[in-house]
């Protein structure tokens, strides 16, 4: 009889604790509750945002630099003030009309050269009949291809797009080229893609005075020769995409191009591109007497890597068959003149000036501060060992970037980055969005 | 008198509750149910309002545009258009599986992402939506418990254990609580491999959505800094056209809200 009073008891406790354990989950969760208690921003600008007829981004950007000069004693300034518009707007269903504009005011500009030099990146029309599976696009278009972080040989349309440079990260150059006029189609099915494109020849050249004319279209640059591409893509699975090129110029045989990205790991992406055709070498390009066309490969491939503490690393390797090689550009340091000449030349056709190149890409998102992100780079010359070493340090408010950036050039006399007439950039920029 | 009014309930709570369990459904039947109410069946695109929290004080909002089509494997494919803030305003994310890219139409550049690549981003969160956890999880019943819903109200649920069976699910393994009276999802915490919380989520602010009262708001809590909180606004769900020849790169450059 003694016992029962025990014996009672140890079961409402058990009991107490099973319901206690059941209570649990509401009542561990301080934390939770001040979560619940928070109200989410008002929807500002969510009304409309899935039928928006037409889409805008604009920019300011500010620059305030120092170019320590290699040739020279003392530095030299480096200001810059720009204007970047991108405007979509719906004509009529299906039609829309896309313009992509940048002007950038340089202090002090370089002799001869107009301070204020616009680009007029796109203008053109895009027609979408109804389903949306075809499209036909005319007009100056910027059409990119490639997944490689530094040099994209199956980039067709990239020479003599770049009117000014700002910036020596590859991705950023991508903001200011030139789109090419052209006539352009595309049809999509489940998992692959067929584009066309034809652009004509507008002009014999490139427009000389083009510096001297800032607000010259320089449709000379793009447009001084008919061009043709094909490019097919395709899913070859959930972790594999491809695409395949075809591009032809006038007298001079097809170029064949192929480019692939793949998911390694969780973590990890591959990418790889590479294209072979027959043109003149770079050097005799440069020299203003292009020798006969050869047979040459391009190619750049590399890996992603992106840790779960936000740091992101890539590494690349490059290479093209119509760069001068070692020994060449050894017997070229007789003449620096030419080396130079090689050098603007290799830039004009955002073309790799040495035969082998590597670039190590690292991105590191909240750096110790939330809205804090590290950019840098490092491209070595593999032939001649020289390098150029980039880094930026930008900070986010909701409309404005602060950004610091430094750039350093690093190699002997007579190597591709040794022969920068700038030895270190430093800059201040700051952006407002609108 | 006491002890016998004690075993009488606990014999009717103990009686209520194998009824209870006679009559539930199964626990992939609550899954699938609770899938249905998160997300719609048909493509449809909802405006995402993300505001940021640390605590307590807001840090951060960003709106996106989100395009999702139910894949025939299950899984939802999605394309993640930037609205605000500006500077990342028409940038774009598709999400179709593995295949991740990021398109940046200044650059014209098509960036393929890793899944930890794209975890680093708010566009993340939005798995927490739009996710069929039936498809990519083995789910379990684990049993009732009494749980407090977003509206701080206290629900009796249904707690689902579930551990990853797809290759590309975001997360190692999920606990779920379902309201066991409509099987509406009330909050669910995601782990990592390493059995590390990520995060917690609470599904709450139920309105009529394309034919279904459907949670508008998502709190989500981070795993390993509580006071660090998103809250996921999601509002004007539309019904529309997405053709499955979109949801590919090479659409990206192409794509304009209609």
């Amino acid at each position: 009889m003694r016992s029962m009073p025990h014996a009672r008891s140890l079961f409402k406790v058990s009991v107490l604790s099973l319901a206690m354990l059941q209570a649990l989950p509401a009542l561990a969760a301080g934390d939770d509750l001040d979560a619940l208690s928070l109200e989410s921003a008002p929807a500002e600008a969510a009304a409309g945002v899935a039928s928006a007829a037409s889409t805008s981004q604009i920019f300011v950007e500010g620059a305030l630099g120092n170019a320590t000069q290699r040739f020279q004693s003392g530095s030299r300034e480096v200001n810059r003030a720009s204007f970047d518009l991108t405007h979509s707007a719906r004509l009529a269903p299906g039609l829309r009309a896309v313009v992509s504009n940048r002007l950038d005011y340089l202090h002090p500009a370089d002799p001869g050269t107009d301070a204020a030099v616009n680009s007029l990146r796109e203008a053109y029309v895009s027609w979408q009949p109804e389903g949306g599976n075809t499209v036909v696009e005319l007009g100056r278009i910027n059409l990119r291809f490639g997944p490689a972080y530094g040099y994209n040989p199956t980039d067709f349309f990239r020479d003599g797009a770049l009117r000014t440079l700002t910036t020596v990260n590859p991705f950023a150059l991508r903001e200011n080229r030139l789109g090419t006029v052209m006539l352009r189609g595309q049809h999509l099915w489940s998992g692959a893609a067929l584009s066309v494109a034809y652009s004509p020849k507008i002009t014999e050249a490139p427009n000389p005075n083009a510096k001297v004319d800032g607000w010259s279209l320089d449709l000379g640059a793009t447009n001084n020769r008919d061009r043709a591409l094909i490019a097919l893509s395709t899913q070859l699975s959930q972790n594999v995409n491809s695409q395949v090129l075809l591009y032809k110029e006038p007298s001079r045989s097809a170029t064949v191009g192929a480019n692939v990205t793949a998911l390694l790991s969780d973590g990890a992406v591959a990418h790889a591109e590479w294209s072979r055709g027959s043109e003149p070498d770079l050097l005799s390009r440069a020299l203003g007497a292009p020798g006969p066309a050869v047979k040459r490969n391009r190619f750049a491939g590399g890996v992603t890597y992106t840790t779960l503490s936000k740091l992101s690393m890539t590494a690349e390797y490059q290479y093209t068959g119509f760069a001068v090689g070692r020994s060449e550009w050894q017997a070229l340091s007789a003449a620096p003149l030419a080396q130079l000449g090689y050098l603007r030349e290799s830039l004009r056709l955002l073309e790799l000036a040495p035969r082998q190149a590597y670039l190590l890409y690292v991105t590191q998102k909240s750096l110790g501060l939330k809205n804090l992100d590290l950019t840098a780079f490092l491209r070595i010359n593999a032939d001649d060992q020289s390098r150029l070493a980039w880094a930026e340090l930008r900070h986010h408010w909701p409309s404005f970037d602060l950004t610091l950036q430094a750039q350093q050039y690093f190699g002997k006399p007579s190597t591709e980055f040794g022969l920068s007439p700038q030895r270190r950039v430093v800059q201040v920029l700051g952006t407002y969005y609108f | 008198m006491k002890f016998i009014a004690s075993a009488v309930i606990y014999v009717v709570f103990a009686v209520v509750g194998l009824g209870a369990a006679v009559a539930a459904p199964t626990a992939e039947d609550i899954l699938a149910a609770s899938d249905t109410i998160r997300n719609p069946g048909r493509p449809f695109s909802v405006t995402v309002t993300l505001t940021e929290f640390q605590a307590g004080k807001q840090v951060d909002t960003s709106t996106l545009g989100s395009y999702s089509r139910e894949q025939p494997d299950g899984q939802f494919a999605s394309l993640i258009r930037f609205v605000l803030p500006a500077r990342d305003a028409g940038k774009l994310m598709l999400k179709n599986g593995n295949d991740l890219w990021f398109y940046d139409p200044v650059a014209k550049s098509s960036v393929r992402l890793s899944p930890q690549q794209r975890l680093l981003g708010q566009a993340s969160n939005g798995d927490v939506a739009t996710v069929n956890f039936a498809k990519d999880y083995r789910v379990k019943l684990l049993g009732q418990e009494v749980v407090q819903n977003g509206e701080k109200l206290q629900r009796n649920a249904h707690k689902l254990a579930m551990t990853a069976v797809a290759p590309d699910a975001t997360y190692a393994s999920i606990e779920m609580w379902v309201d066991a009276e409509n099987n509406r999802p009330i909050k669910a915490r995601f782990f990592a491999e390493s059995t590390r919380l990520l995060k917690t989520a609470y599904y709450r602010r139920y309105e009529l959505a394309l034919g279904l009262e459907r949670p508008t708001e998502t709190v989500i809590i981070d795993g390993v800094n509580p006071k660090s909180v998103t809250l996921m606004r999601l509002s004007d769900y539309k019904a529309i056209n997405i053709p499955d020849a979109w949801l590919q790169r090479d659409y990206l450059p192409r794509f304009q809200p209609e």
